[in-house]
């Protein structure tokens, strides 16, 4: 069984979750944005990614800083599924050869 | 139903076949992720029910391991939620950057659609939507209700199987996210110029990720991110 602090701990995580799901989308749904704002939302989505991953580029293990550049590397020409597999297959291997 | 969606020119249900298959390689790097954090909530005293509840309705993967590591018996309830709201904020930017390719869409539709909204179903619906000038709700639907069966299925098996899964660490699957996210940014390419914000991001949330704990880092590296932007932007 579920006690209670925990069902409320999750029903508050769920709300606060969903709330920045809508908010955002709530306020720019009917407005339409000037050129300059315009820009700067078209640079959002490339600076949430970036900032989600940001950890992986001060690891500080060489075995993971190598399997980073590679996948860069690999990111910059080929296709998703390849990249991931590479990326997957490349980053297990180093971890093994550099531990 | 075998009408072809006028402006696509597919049949719908070809749509969330569609959304489905690009939904592949990210759960290369969803099942590893979705297995530790269920062992480490087993580890927190949370059962397989009270994991898919939280994976379910919450459906964020950062914000669940911040709030398994902080778990304790009693919870604290607010420290939680709190950090919850901090993790998660980034999507009230992401809601914005796909508004306006849901405008064809009822108001509910809409809403529905947001709660499905994880980092990787965004980016992938977006570079989808930024090709076709407005969102495929089904293609969105095919990714990123694969996505959530296999995140919500898949804690629950940690859960479940808690320490006997060991250190999945060891392995490479953590490198997949950050594979599928530099692919994705490499579609959203469009020159040195453009992408100095992205750097900006980078380099503040790499410090912030260094020097300041919590997680403070994605929405420092953001809005410093966009913050260049602005100062960038030609009126």
């Amino acid at each position: 069984m579920i006690d209670i602090a925990t069902l409320t701990t999750i029903l508050g995580m769920a709300m606060v979750t969903y709330l920045t799901r809508a908010l955002g989308f709530l306020l720019l749904r009917n407005r339409t944005l000037g050129p300059q704002l315009t820009q700067v939302l078209d640079a959002a989505p490339g600076c949430v990614l970036i900032a989600v991953i940001a950890p992986k580029f001060v690891s500080g293990h060489p075995a993971d800083l190598i399997a980073l550049a590679l996948t860069v590397y690999a990111a910059s020409r080929y296709s998703i599924l390849p990249v991931v597999l590479f990326a997957i297959v490349v980053t297990g291997a180093l971890r093994t050869l550099l531990p | 139903m075998n009408a072809l969606d006028p402006v696509l020119n597919t049949a719908p249900d070809n749509e969330l076949r569609r959304g489905a298959l690009a939904a592949i390689p990210v759960l290369l790097g969803f099942v590893p992720f979705a297995l530790v954090l269920g062992a480490q909530a087993s580890q927190h005293q949370l059962g397989p029910g009270a994991v898919a509840l939280m994976t379910g309705l919450n459906f964020g993967g950062g914000s669940e391991f911040a709030a398994i590591e902080l778990w304790s018996s009693p919870p604290a309830i607010l420290v939680i939620v709190a950090m919850t709201l901090l993790v998660n904020s980034r999507h009230l930017l992401m809601g914005a950057t796909l508004a306006p390719y849901l405008r064809h869409l009822p108001l509910p539709k809409a809403l529905g659609a947001l709660f499905f909204m994880c980092d990787e179903s965004w980016a992938m619906g977006l570079a989808d939507a930024r090709q076709r000038g407005r969102l495929s709700l089904r293609y969105f639907i095919g990714v990123a209700l694969c996505l959530w069966v296999t995140w919500v299925g898949f804690t629950s098996l940690g859960a479940l199987a808690g320490p006997m899964l060991g250190d999945l660490h060891g392995y490479g699957f953590d490198m997949a996210f950050a594979a599928v996210f530099l692919v994705l940014l490499r579609g959203m390419w469009k020159g040195v110029q453009a992408a100095l914000p992205w750097l900006f991001s980078l380099i503040t949330a790499a410090l912030f990720y260094l020097l300041i704990p919590g997680g403070w880092y994605v929405l420092a590296g953001t809005v410093a991110g966009l913050v260049g932007a602005y100062l960038w932007a030609r009126p």
